[in-house]
């Protein structure tokens, strides 16, 4: 019988915040009395983080899935370019004054075969969806550190993209007027 | 079958080169990169205005400006002193000055196109012209630097009075490399929103999927084959180093880079918008100098070339050599065919 993954996982994840959940209801009452320290702060994020753990683990799934199917791809041209090398190094006389010329032919035939994976439509579709959930995976880690950061009363990465582009604002500013008094004094 | 004693030997001799090998050269950080004396006229944020010295009075009025590329440093552009491009061209008596665009940080983030032409580049080029007492300069751009300087030079074609294009990345979808593959298939504002400026570690990825085995593989063999080649060991290492060196990509550069380049491909289609102004390459009149080469696996000839018929020059030259993107501007082709010619070209229209 095939285990029924997709509902072990939904399961387990309901069965997840279904706790969390019901700590915080059970506990908050009297964290509530340490409102401004880091516990109470804590307490009220577990079930964001408990979520983002969650779904994490699930992308990791995903991720897995097209990293397996990049290094089949690499294992794959890797077989065939060896059988082309075998093929090929039959013609040259097995002594040690050949050695260059069989790992010149070695390279060639390898250089050739992975720059042609490298250049296909497959290899550049499952790289692209590859980096795309290693993204996903770190947006949960990055909100993982918003939180914590957050209930330390630390800036996130968010507020420090506000500043950023404050910044950046008033360096285009500043260079506009500088080069216009270049302009007014010429 | 017994082993024959010849490999044996290669084999023992190879083992005794790699364990001299640290007792015989320096390590790469102890290699100091800077070799033509300069001082640094100019800075705005992290970008450096580099001006080139020596004991020889420049004889060509218009200075040259290098807009190097944002991949890697501009050291490759004076790697050594028998393979200096600039120090070539200041041989033949030009005036030489260097962008060094800098290291940026998660600061510099939402820096894009507009600022590095119009802030940056602009800036620069007004302060070689006030140092110079000259209106107008020559402006060299080099691979990625070749795209901004082409866009500078439709946008202030008055500031500009040669262009020399050198492997410059022009049209996304004629570009045969392994890195305009991967382009179009990145989610390139999911990975900007997410890790903002382009680490170095992912152009590493992208630069070790061209000719992996040579690259990985077959230089470092050789490099210990010729550990006794006292020449061959500081140039290899020099290289190395520099290769080593590549400061991570504006998040907004990048993202623009990605998709009006590699992924709609509006540069040479005339329809790029810098800082809310049209690129239109037809607007490029002056004299132009693009240079092309051949077994480029970075930025293919085909990429570049279009840039040579989409301008409206006049006076305009196409070189294709028969080298590799490193070797047009570091190698003994270079300075035996790629300078001399640029220099015969450039001098009639520098005075």
């Amino acid at each position: 019988m095939i285990p029924d993954i997709e509902g072990s996982k939904d399961y387990y994840k309901h069965l997840s915040l279904f706790w969390t959940d019901l700590l915080y209801l059970m506990s908050s009452k009297s964290q509530a009395l340490s409102s401004v320290g880091p516990m109470r702060a804590m307490a009220a994020n577990s079930k964001r983080m408990a979520t983002e753990l969650i779904e994490m683990n699930q992308r990791i799934d995903v991720f897995s899935q097209y990293l397996i199917e990049y290094y089949k791809q690499l294992t794959d041209t890797w077989t065939e370019a060896q059988k082309k090398v075998n093929l090929k190094i039959q013609d040259l006389p097995q002594d040690p004054e050949h050695f260059d010329a069989y790992k010149r032919v070695w390279i060639d035939i390898f250089d050739n075969d992975f720059t042609e994976l490298f250049d296909s439509k497959s290899f550049g579709a499952n790289y692209g969806k590859m980096v795309s959930e290693e993204l996903e995976l770190a947006k949960h880690w990055n909100n993982i550190a918003s939180i914590i950061l957050k209930s330390a009363n630390l800036p996130n990465r968010e507020e420090l993209d506000e500043v950023y582009k404050e910044l950046h604002e008033l360096r285009r500013r500043v260079a506009r007027l500088e080069a216009s008094r270049r302009y007014d004094g010429a | 079958m017994e082993p024959d004693a010849r490999v044996i030997e290669e084999l023992v001799k190879f083992s005794s080169n790699m364990a001299r090998a640290p007792n015989m050269v320096k390590a790469p950080d102890e290699i100091d990169l800077e070799i033509t004396p300069h001082e640094t006229i100019y800075s705005m944020d992290k970008m450096r205005l580099l001006h080139y010295k020596d004991d020889q009075k420049p004889t060509h009025k218009t200075p040259i400006l290098i807009a190097y590329a944002l991949i890697n440093r501009y050291h490759i552009l004076d790697i050594h002193p028998s393979k200096s491009w600039v120090r070539n061209l200041m041989t033949q008596g030009y005036d030489v000055y260097m962008i060094d665009w800098g290291t940026p940080t998660d600061i510099d983030k939402y820096l894009n196109f507009d600022d590095y032409v119009n802030m940056y580049l602009d800036s620069c080029v007004e302060h070689v012209l006030n140092n110079t007492s000259t209106d107008n300069l020559t402006l060299q751009g080099y691979c990625t630097g070749g795209t901004i300087a082409t866009i500078y030079a439709t946008l202030h074609p008055e500031k500009v009075r040669n262009y020399i294009a050198t492997a410059p990345v022009i049209d996304g979808w004629k570009d045969t490399t392994v890195i305009s593959n991967l382009s179009k298939h990145v989610e390139v504002d999911k990975l900007v929103d997410t890790v903002g400026n382009m680490p170095p570690e992912f152009m590493y990825y992208c630069f070790s999927v061209l000719k992996p085995f040579e690259q990985g593989i077959e230089k470092y063999i050789n490099f210990f084959k010729n550990i006794d080649n006292e020449r061959f060991v500081d140039n290899f290492l020099r290289v190395e180093k520099w290769l080593s060196d590549t400061p991570p990509i504006p998040g907004e550069l990048f993202r623009e880079w990605i998709k009006n380049i590699y992924q709609k491909n509006l540069l040479i289609q005339n329809k790029m918008v810098v800082g809310d102004q049209n690129i239109d390459l037809r607007k490029i009149r002056m004299p132009i100098f693009t240079q092309v080469a051949v077994g480029d696996h970075l930025v293919s000839p085909e990429c570049s070339m279009p840039l040579h018929y989409a301008v409206s020059s006049k006076k305009k030259t196409l070189r294709l050599y028969p080298t590799g993107h490193v070797g047009m501007i570091a190698s003994r082709l270079s300075q035996k065919k790629v300078l001399p010619e640029l220099g015969r070209w450039l001098s009639k229209k520098s005075d």
